[in-house]
């Protein structure tokens, strides 16, 4: 489903050039669950962004079902983005201003579903999350494992094909990141695939495989049984 | 989708509350000034448009020594039979004021027109009784508007009731709708011109008998050219009124449209205002919807820092930019729309104020005219437009990467653009400050400086006799309260008569133009005239029949004379006959300061001593004027007391400065609050973007100031860079408008000290509160927010 290789990043400033990404390459196949982890400002997250079309990369090929992606435009990238891919964050990242059934409604506006099959696939998805109850609250009106669950159903709302999750538990207690870790792995199991930054040893045991980067570069892979 | 839109965009409003008060606010006072800017110079500019035929109508003018809007009563008569092509012609004449009485009760009354049946075909009168065909046909007839109709008979029909004009009874034969306020030709009543016939004939009979008030007017038809009208018109001249005439005139046929804004004319009726002040006008709606529009920008961009993230979740989700573009213009359209709202009532309620402090009358039923409403359309497209599309274009282009990484990349152009925006915002209110210290500058010279003569406490009293002047001047001398007293025919800045002098002995055969002023023995010392040479105006024997006058230094400089000593004695021909210079006087303030002052002769002539100026004593001036309107009663008891302080009279002569000053000042006063709620705006995020740096500036120990510095620093540098830019070019504006006048103020450096001051002072308060909140915050909690 993914292949990366030879995939480069650098951040300049006016005087310093820092490589985040150096000639790395991996491949992901569909319906696998990987986790990424690392030291602070190995690269991770700019792995993430670049698999997540949010950045470019800098060289290197990156091809998403066989398409090769790296040079696409902003429009394009958002096209793909929006069809196949769903994002879950440490900080969750909803919409202050909307309500939890809003937040969720939202991916599906974006993507020009019509306003009566949008009512029943919001309200599926907040019942699977078992958050139904809360649709009409505001983000701040909820704890933060809900909130991640909140986050977790507009994720996958729209069907992704794929689940980039960054540090989805940093922001919760063990039991609520248990939680959202059993969602991902429900999730996994029905098909879709799954690319998680985690610092958190115990997380990453819930994935197949661990990718280990050290100053964007892969030191070691993992295989989980 | 859209829905959508607007949804977010009311809870975005609902829960910034402050933001939203001050940028909806800041517009509603801009649209609401902008539209009485907007009503004001419509009303204005259409001056005498709402006549139907106004496009084809034309003033007849004289244009000889000077422009004249008072022409001969034989014009028109002429006119009708040499020009039978003429769609409608009539001759109107004019009387400011009026005494009338119906029954028992006197009535003081303006604006009496005396004019015949052809006078309704060129001004769209509407009847609300009576034939408009006849009702000026027969002599001793009067149309009365609605409201003196309902004034004089509050509980009859007016219609056949009888009105006295003194030696004639006049029947009401019909009422007219009140004239709209915008005319160049007032109504009050209007009496048939036959009722005068045989005064009227007399006068027609002579060009050059020019009565003060006699005006023509004609209409020529549709699809004719002016042009040959006006080349016909030199044939009918010479041969209508003779050769001589014909050689020393041209008759100019104004635009019934440009009446109100040609100044060369003496003798208007409305004194007329140049269409710059109106352009001007117009500029300055202009800077306060840019300064409004500033506001939008400079809080949407300051605040797009806060919304960063939000812009990144909805890429992340799939938004494309034009999408986002969408939510934003959409937020910015009900912010605007609820500005525009409230500010067409905040216009609508403030209306009638404005009318009284700029003497105007605009009712508020005029912004439902199709015009107004299209230009309130007009301006929210435009605001929308300009104040939603840079932050929507700037908001939409966050990269989400960047948004949720942090904020620096996205604040660094927004604030160099938030500060030139600012730069500008102080610009407009420097320049409008300095516009308004300018014109009032120009009003106090215009009232109160240079004006030759002393004008404190004086009024001025129209005598219908002035054979009982004697008598009466005896009594008000009498009276306690009245300091000193002159008979003349008006006093300095008073002026109505206008004769023709030369002075062939000296090489000045040609006739020019000077005032004459009738004036007794006193009149030189009350006003505090400057005698150059030679003596005052003395009194002398009815039996004296050598004119002896006294001139003035402009006169004397048409004589091409310097030195007033070699004027003394010497004889200048004067309406036709001789007389002897026995004095020159300094010049004084006649006519306005809007031209340059011209010749005037005083002559002691008591059949001209139609006014009585009188100094009162600084104390209890209304009792004594209460003894005057006695002693008045006593001597003339068929007219009513009437007195005018000389002040009000000079006054009167600036009203459309006047108006313009109080634009100013209430206009400037809008775009600077504006200004300052943005500005707040501003300061407010800028303290909340550098909590963290204050809160690390004060545990190192910064003490207060140098916090509050770090503020006001940034501000006060903006505020001199904008007071560079407003300098030359409010010098450069203003002193444009100072050469509307011949004499004018020079406009000197405390003016733009006053400015740069007065908008560091403003920007101070402005910004006090919220640097002193982020100074004076705890560190401990500042750093721990962050």
């Amino acid at each position: 489903m993914i292949k990366i290789t030879e995939l480069q990043k650098y951040y300049r400033t006016e005087e310093v050039e820092t490589i985040a990404l150096n000639k790395l390459s991996i491949e992901v196949k569909e319906g696998e669950f990987v986790a990424i982890m690392g030291p602070s400002g190995c690269g991770k997250s700019t792995l993430l962004n670049i698999l997540g079309l949010l950045d470019d990369p800098d060289g290197g090929s990156y091809l998403f079902n066989n398409i090769e992606v790296a040079d696409f435009n902003e429009r394009k990238r958002a096209d793909l983005r929006k069809h196949n891919i769903g994002f879950v964050f440490q900080s969750f990242n909803l919409i202050d201003e909307l309500t939890v059934f809003e937040n969720v409604e939202l991916p599906l506006i974006y993507t020009g579903v019509p306003s009566s099959e949008r009512v029943g696939r919001v309200e599926k998805v907040l019942d699977k999350m078992q958050i139904m109850h809360r649709r009409n609250h505001y983000p701040q009106q909820l704890s933060g494992g809900q909130q991640q669950r909140v986050a977790v159903a507009r994720a996958v709302v729209n069907n992704p094909k794929l689940i980039l999750a960054d540090e989805p538990t940093g922001n919760l207690d063990s039991s609520n990141g248990n939680e959202v870790m059993e969602l991902l792995t429900d999730l996994n199991e029905q098909g879709t695939t799954i690319i998680m930054v985690t610092h958190s040893e115990h997380d990453a045991r819930y994935s197949h495989r661990i990718i280990r980067l050290l100053d964007g570069q892969t030191v070691m892979e993992n295989i989980m049984i | 989708m859209i829905k959508n839109y607007f949804k977010i965009a009311f809870r975005n409003i609902s829960r910034n509350l402050g933001y939203t008060f001050l940028n909806v606010f800041g517009l509603t006072l801009g649209v609401a000034a902008c539209l009485a800017i907007f009503l004001i110079v419509l009303n204005e500019l259409g001056y005498d448009s709402h006549n139907s035929k106004a496009d084809r109508t034309y003033r007849v003018t004289l244009h000889a020594l000077d422009y004249n809007a008072n022409v001969s009563m034989g014009i028109i008569p002429t006119m009708r039979t040499y020009f039978p092509q003429l769609e409608h012609a009539t001759q109107v004449f004019y009387q400011k004021d009026v005494n009338i009485k119906i029954g028992e009760n006197r009535f003081a009354e303006k604006n009496l027109l005396m004019s015949d049946s052809e006078l309704d075909k060129l001004f769209d009168y509407q009847w609300l009784a009576g034939n408009h065909n006849t009702a000026l046909s027969d002599p001793n007839s009067v149309v009365l508007t609605e409201s003196l109709a309902k004034k004089y008979f509050p509980h009859n029909n007016a219609m056949g009731q009888l009105i006295n004009f003194g030696d004639k009874n006049a029947k009401v034969t019909g009422v007219i709708k009140d004239v709209p306020a915008n005319t160049s030709l007032p109504v009050g009543m209007i009496l048939s011109l036959n009722t005068y016939q045989d005064q009227f004939k007399r006068m027609a009979a002579h060009f050059w008998n020019i009565a003060g008030g006699s005006y023509a007017y004609i209409v020529i038809p549709q699809n004719y050219s002016i042009h040959t009208l006006e080349k016909q018109m030199p044939d009918y001249i010479k041969k209508t009124w003779g050769k001589d005439v014909g050689a020393d005139v041209v008759m100019p046929l104004q635009p019934l449209k440009d009446v109100h804004f040609d100044q060369r004319y003496i003798n208007n009726i409305i004194t007329p205002t140049s269409k710059d002040t109106y352009y001007a006008l117009i500029g300055v709606a202009l800077l306060i919807i840019i300064t409004a529009c500033i506001n939008f920008i400079n809080l949407a961009t300051a605040r797009a820092i806060k919304r960063a993230k939000e812009v990144g979740v909805r890429k992340v989700l799939g938004a494309s930019r034009p999408q986002l573009i969408n939510q934003f213009m959409g937020e910015i359209t009900v912010m605007v729309l609820i500005s525009v709202l409230l500010g067409v009532g905040i216009c609508a309620l403030f209306l009638s104020q404005a009318n009284a402090w700029m003497s105007i009358d605009i009712s508020p039923d005029q912004i439902l005219q199709p015009e107004v409403l299209s230009w309130i359309a007009a301006i929210t497209i435009i605001v929308i437009l300009c104040a939603g599309l840079y932050p929507a274009f700037v908001q939409s282009a966050f990269q989400p990467v960047d948004s949720f990484k942090n904020n620096s990349g996205v604040t660094s152009g927004g604030l160099t653009l938030r500060k030139g925006l600012v730069v500008m915002q102080f610009t407009i209110s420097q320049m409008l400050i300095v516009g308004t210290l300018i014109v009032a500058s120009q009003m106090d010279f215009f009232r109160n400086q240079d004006l030759g003569f002393n004008k404190d406490a004086v009024i001025s009293v129209n005598m219908p006799m002035p054979e009982k002047r004697e008598v009466f001047q005896q009594e008000l001398t009498s009276l306690p309260g009245v300091k000193e007293c002159s008979m003349s025919s008006g006093a300095p800045s008073y002026n109505d008569s206008w004769s023709p002098f030369s002075a062939a002995a000296l090489g000045f055969p040609k006739n020019n133009v000077t005032e004459i002023k009738f004036i007794d023995e006193k009149y030189t010392d009350m006003f505090g005239l400057t005698m150059l040479a030679g003596q005052k105006i003395t009194r002398k024997a009815e039996s004296d029949t050598l004119h002896k006058v006294v001139v003035n230094e402009t006169l004397m400089h048409d004589l091409a004379i310097q030195d007033p000593q070699k004027l003394i004695n010497q004889r200048i021909n004067v309406s036709g006959d001789m007389a002897t210079v026995i004095g020159v006087v300094k010049d004084f303030q006649s006519e306005s300061k809007h031209k340059k002052r011209r010749a005037c002769v005083l002559e002691y002539v008591p059949r001209g001593f139609f006014n009585a100026s009188i100094r009162l004593q600084a104390k209890n001036m209304p009792a004594t004027i209460a003894a005057i309107g006695k002693q008045w009663h006593q001597l003339f008891p068929d007219n009513i007391f009437k007195y005018e302080f000389i002040y009000e009279h000079i006054a009167a002569m600036y009203t459309q400065e006047q108006k313009v000053y109080t634009a100013f000042q209430l206009f400037a006063g809008i775009a600077i609050l504006i200004g300052c709620l943005g500005l707040y705006g501003l300061i407010a995020f800028a303290a909340s973007q550098r909590t963290k740096e204050v809160g690390i500036r004060k545990v190192l120990g910064a003490p207060l100031h140098s916090i509050v510095g770090l503020f006001t620093r940034e501000f006060a540098l903006l505020i001199v860079i904008a007071f560079l830019i407003a300098a030359p070019l409010g010098y450069f504006i203003m002193h444009k408008w100072l050469q509307n006048f011949a004499y004018h103020i020079s406009i000197g450096p405390s003016i733009f000290f006053v400015a740069i001051a007065s908008s560091l002072v403003i920007a101070a308060f402005t910004t006090a509160h919220q640097t002193l909140k982020a100074a004076l915050a705890n560190p401990v909690k500042s750093l721990r927010s962050e």
